[in-house]
């Protein structure tokens, strides 16, 4: 039980909205990182320490994932969104018990690639808010294949880690009420987030009062490098569904 | 050596990935042209070695497959491909985003040679939303257009919730079959029907396949991605029509053995299929926008190969896919060169056709309609039923041939209609015209249907037919036919048979109500507006 709220602690949302989000001096690229440190430090204790819940907190850990979806429809900055994602797919964490872990760490690589997107935004166009610097894929093409890639494997598209570490949950566990539930809410809630973030960022005519910067060589190598780490979970997920 | 066949989904991954690396314009099209020509060949090369050995290739533990349907699907995806490139090498020239256009379009082809590959469920799956995303990225392939995003936003829901549905059905399948076998599971089912069984587990299954695969072939209510999706580039539109909507009815051939399981569900398909191909057919009609009415064309052809499926006949769903696939892409890569021409020369082109049923008017009113419905009716049904008799008595057991009868007299009008300006005072030589074209249609489509049957099913397809019968006897099935035909040819009559018009002719109020509803497109969209401003 205590690891089970331990767990819980590390990887649901609430502790964040009580104490970070409150505090007016953390921003939300310090939250973002806060956050990704607690899931990873939840992922490295699950191996550990039999990663089982209670369903009272896989109930209030789904509660706190509908309610963040709800304040991720209102963001359009990608270290918020970041943040939001771990604590939306926080109730798989817990009700995937042992394959919860590889499920939050392909998570967790894709929102590094989120947050190295986020500090480009912030290095060239001042914040990483999206939504001014919209029609990316025309204006730089490569940017946007790297946020393509990151979004579609938060939307639980394969052959992206993320959808084949779902998958192989889906076919070892036994469903139950509220197992459907949460996993339906959750599967189309990664999916409409993600589209939406693809539409306003990626998508619509660039605009003409920006200066777009595509990625540098060296930006280019450290997504590439964020995309290596994915495709190898996706052999590894791959042939854990398949064999 | 032949198993280098199975390496046919890769092969436009690595296309794709090589052009990531192409700076020179040129070289991105004669690439992706000439190693997708070693898709082509290797898929013919497949399709002779399966016929020629009466074989199937299985590799890669058994996850892939080329087997009879993979011979058939292979080849004719892997030269619908081709075109398509070869098309979009000058289409696509001046549109922004050339090299991303043939990246998507490679990756899309990879999903669908899977799908059509797959011997494992997981990878049907895999294969089933790398399909979706390939699709989403392709229609909103203008980026720049909010009307073309927002089809595409569209498109994505309706193809995810396909996902979803496709995703519960494969868990449902492997919890009670404990397998995702493909070629065990058909064994495993083809076992069960031996014996009488009413599991209403299978029906779930076979009834959650079958909603995925409606959405996925934009079968009513899941239909309004098709027609709006038109603003893609050509090539897309092609692709789409001919190809990504047709994996409904791949899907299906594949569970075929399932389906004989859950007659229920076949006898859904039918209802369902024939209601779209009803009612997106007159919608087809009634709209006011071109590439709307094609795209309602598409549902229309949908409908009726889920309908195929619905009464067992399984590899005629095939047969339609391939045959409607050529015909539309061919009307969607032609619309250019037609542009072109009609702006050059705005007049009908004199062809020997106008001068036969148009222009040769001989201004009588004979009035000779009740025979040449007879004779439009009776005589092919009556040539039909005698060609059966001879060929295979057992097959009026099913209800199979009411639907090849009907499908063989509306492919030979609306061929007919499309193709040819006729003049009502000149009956007599449309009629024999229209006549010859339905024999005609009849006698190809029973011909390739059968020896597609045999080849695809052997003498299982029976069990198909045996499963899905409605239970309607012979004589009620050719009442309804004679009727159908009888009430679609006065139809036809009055719509197409080209006569002076009367302006003081105005269409009483229930006929007019009519027609909004089919212009309206049903109300679907002000409903769901009106939904959504909470006024409903």
């Amino acid at each position: 039980m205590i690891s089970g709220i331990l767990l819980f602690v590390l990887a649901a949302g609430f502790p964040y909205y009580i104490f970070l989000e409150k505090n007016k001096r953390i921003g939300s690229k310090t939250i973002f990182l806060v956050s990704g440190f607690l899931l990873l430090c939840a992922i490295v204790l699950s191996f550990f320490i039999a990663n089982e819940h209670p369903t009272s907190l896989v109930v209030i850990s789904f509660l706190s994932a509908l309610y963040t979806i709800y304040k991720a429809t209102k963001t359009t900055n990608f270290y918020k969104l970041g943040y939001y994602f771990i604590f939306i797919n926080a109730p798989f964490f817990m009700l995937f018990e042992d394959k919860g872990a590889f499920y939050s760490l392909s998570l967790l690589v894709s929102l590094v690639g989120i947050y190295f997107i986020g500090r480009f935004y912030e290095k060239n166009y001042g914040s990483a808010n999206y939504l001014a610097v919209r029609g990316v894929t025309l204006a730089t093409p490569y940017l946007s294949i790297y946020i393509t890639v990151y979004l579609l494997c938060i939307a639980l598209y394969p052959p992206f880690p993320n959808s084949l570490f779902f998958l192989n949950y889906l076919f070892s566990s036994e469903s139950f009420g509220l197992w459907s539930i949460v996993v339906i809410t959750l599967f189309a809630g990664n999916f409409f987030l993600a589209m939406r973030v693809m539409e306003k960022s990626l998508f619509g005519k660039p605009n003409t009062h920006i200066h777009y910067v595509d990625l540098t060589f060296k930006e280019k190598l450290l997504h590439l490098s964020v995309v290596i780490v994915l495709l190898g979970l996706s052999i590894y997920g791959l042939k854990e569904l398949l064999l | 050596m032949e198993k280098i066949i199975l390496l046919i989904p890769g092969i436009p991954i690595v296309i794709a990935f090589l052009l990531i690396f192409v700076n020179k314009k040129e070289l991105i099209p004669k690439i992706s042209l000439i190693l997708s020509s070693m898709i082509a060949l290797l898929g013919l090369y497949g399709a002779y070695y399966v016929i020629s050995n009466d074989t199937q290739i299985i590799g890669f533990g058994g996850l892939l497959i080329y087997n009879q349907l993979s011979a058939v699907l292979v080849p004719y995806v892997a030269i619908l491909g081709l075109v398509i490139r070869k098309y979009a090498t000058k289409y696509m020239w001046d549109e922004a985003g050339y090299k991303r256009f043939f990246i998507l379009l490679n990756f899309i082809f990879a999903s669908i040679y899977l799908l059509v590959m797959s011997n494992n469920l997981i990878v049907l799956a895999l294969a089933w939303q790398l399909m979706s995303i390939g699709l989403y990225l392709l229609v909103s392939f203008n980026v720049g257009s909010k009307t073309a995003v927002k089809n595409a936003r569209w498109t994505m829901y309706i193809h995810k919730g396909a996902d979803l549905v496709f995703l519960l059905a494969v868990i449902l399948t492997y919890k009670t079959f404990q397998s995702l076998d493909l070629a065990t599971l058909s064994e495993k089912w083809l076992l069960m029907s031996k014996t009488s069984l009413d599991d209403s587990m299978i029906f779930v299954i076979g009834l959650l396949f079958l909603i995925a695969a409606m959405m996925k072939s934009a079968i009513v209510p899941f239909h309004i991605w098709l027609p709006y999706t038109s603003e893609a580039p050509t090539p897309v539109s092609g692709l789409m029509h001919a190809g990504v909507v047709n994996v409904g009815g791949i899907l299906l051939n594949k569970l075929a053995y399932l389906l004989m399981l859950t007659p229920g569900v076949l006898h859904i398909a039918f209802g369902i299929g024939l209601f779209t191909a009803i009612f997106a057919s007159a919608l087809m009609l009634v709209v006011s926008d071109i590439k709307r009415s094609l795209g309602y064309s598409t549902v229309g052809q949908m409908g009726y190969m889920i309908m195929e499926i619905g009464l067992g006949a399984f590899s005629l769903a095939v047969y339609h896919l391939i045959v409607h696939g050529i015909f539309k892409a061919t009307l969607f890569l032609e619309s250019g060169a037609l542009i072109k021409y009609a702006r050059h020369d705005p007049n009908i082109p004199e062809r020997l056709s106008y001068k036969v049923f148009w222009e040769d008017k001989t201004g009588n009113k004979s009035n000779r309609l009740f025979y040449l419905i007879a004779l439009f009716t009776i005589l092919p049904v009556l040539a039909f039923i005698g060609v059966k008799m001879v060929l295979s008595e057992e097959f009026f057991e099913f209800n199979a041939a009411i639907v090849i009868l009907a499908f063989a007299w509306l492919t030979g009008t609306q061929l007919f209609l499309s193709f040819f300006k006729v003049s009502k005072s000149d009956s007599i030589k449309v009629i024999l015209a229209l006549v010859s074209t339905f024999v005609l249609i009849l006698f190809t489509y029973e011909f390739i249907g059968l020896t597609l049957e045999h080849f695809l099913y052997g003498e299982d397809a029976l069990l198909f037919y045996k499963a899905a019968t409605l239970n309607v006897t012979m004589a009620s099935s050719m009442v309804m036919l004679a009727v159908i035909m009888t009430i679609g040819w006065l139809f036809m009559y009055k719509q197409h048979f080209v006569e002076i018009p009367n302006a003081d002719i105005k269409p009483n109020k229930m006929k007019w109500l009519f027609y909004k509803l089919l212009a309206k497109e049903g109300f679907y969209f002000e409903i769901f507006k009106r939904s959504k401003k909470g006024r409903l």
